[in-house]
């Protein structure tokens, strides 16, 4: 658990560096793909673990608060709520109208 | 097993609600207290090197993957610049001499850069992923200011400074949706407000209608609102948009910068 939380943690905070740093270079008519929330879409999507879903949420969210400079009239907590709004309307989504192919440990 | 079933659920909800509840209490503490700033400084300044080479990297790689993608327009371009190369070289005989008059012109009047403006030299670290304003590394312990116009080398206005931090500040782009300022057409008088759509979009409004422009006029700033120094370049007219029924005609600004090809910009410390 501790590893794991550690691993999201570090990851996140990579892609984040990534994307506000590298990526900003390859925008498609000014639009560049937010893999920080692509990344939240996919482990929500896929993980089994109903924790992994909400941290990841919570983590990614508090990286894109920390550095975007503009957001919501600065308001601190924007992107954290909206990701765990996205990752909770997934779940329920998810758990009544969709059967995905689940990742579990044999 | 249906009362199992409902403590579990009441568990999980209970849990929620407690995780929810404390998120909102944490929220709430870091943007009434200020605490959020230092978190993000201190997020900054730890990975403001990392940063820097991502930024160095991804300037490389996209102009080499640019290189590539382009090859095929790149035969068209050399035939292109093989024309135009003959007709610059006539125009630099002609240049050299404007220089020259230039050169003392600029002597006379004074109209170096330096010597119009106070200047400070910051570095780009980042940029927002709603792509309208950046981050520099000189901040409020550099004595930055909110508020300091952000130009470029050639005297192209980039924006202002919008939240400082203690060794960052934040650029906020004129083309970003909270930018608003007075501009005007130097050849043809005309002034207007000149507003930020979004994703280095830019538009010129509230334009007279019955006061004439074409396409490719460039767009400097006015003395008008007080927000940045007069004379400063905006942008070049692309499209017009003119109606019958509105008293005002707006057209859209293509901006001057490429933030994409910018390393260094010069904040207005005095003006």
């Amino acid at each position: 658990m501790i590893k794991k939380t550690l691993f999201f943690i570090l990851i996140f905070y990579i892609l984040t560096l990534i994307q506000t740093a590298f990526l900003v270079h390859f925008n498609v008519s000014g639009i560049t793909p937010n893999f920080v929330l692509i990344t939240v879409i996919f482990i929500n999507l896929f993980s089994p673990s109903h924790w992994q879903k909400a941290f990841s949420a919570v983590i990614g969210g508090f990286y894109l608060d920390i550095f975007s400079l503009n957001n919501a009239g600065g308001f601190f907590g924007f992107y954290t709520l909206i990701l765990l709004g996205l990752s909770l309307f997934l779940k329920i989504i998810l758990g009544k109208y969709v059967r995905l192919p689940v990742i579990q440990k044999i | 097993m249906r009362t199992r079933l409902n403590i579990k659920l009441y568990q999980n909800i209970k849990k929620i609600i407690v995780i929810l509840v404390i998120l909102a209490i944490v929220v709430v503490v870091l943007n009434f207290t200020g605490f959020s700033k230092n978190i993000k400084n201190f997020f900054f300044l730890i990975s403001s090197p990392i940063q820097k080479s991502f930024w160095q990297a991804g300037k490389n790689v996209s102009g080499f993957v640019a290189g590539i993608l382009e090859a095929r327009i790149l035969k068209k371009e050399i035939d292109n610049l093989h024309f135009e190369n003959q007709e610059l070289l006539g125009q630099i005989v002609a240049l050299k001499e404007l220089k020259k008059e230039n050169e003392t012109l600029r002597e006379a009047l004074g109209l170096g850069l330096e010597k119009e403006f106070e200047l400070m030299v910051a570095q780009i670290i980042s940029k927002d992923i709603s792509q309208d304003s950046i981050l520099v590394d000189k901040g409020g312990k550099d004595g930055v200011l909110s508020g300091w116009p952000v130009i470029t080398g050639q005297k192209v206005l980039l924006g202002k400074i919008g939240q400082v931090y203690d060794r960052f500040s934040e650029v906020i782009l004129i083309s970003n949706k909270e930018s608003s300022f007075g501009a005007k057409i130097p050849e043809r008088e005309v002034d207007g407000i000149v507003k930020g759509k979004g994703s280095f979009n830019l538009y010129f409004d509230l334009i007279p209608r019955e006061k004439e422009i074409s396409e490719a006029e460039l767009v400097i700033t006015s003395v008008l609102g007080g927000v940045y120094p007069q004379g400063l370049l905006v942008g070049e007219i692309k499209t017009i948009r003119k109606s019958d029924i509105e008293p005002f005609q707006t057209a859209e600004i293509a901006p001057l910068f490429n933030v994409k090809n910018l390393d260094y910009l010069f904040i207005i410390t005095n003006f």
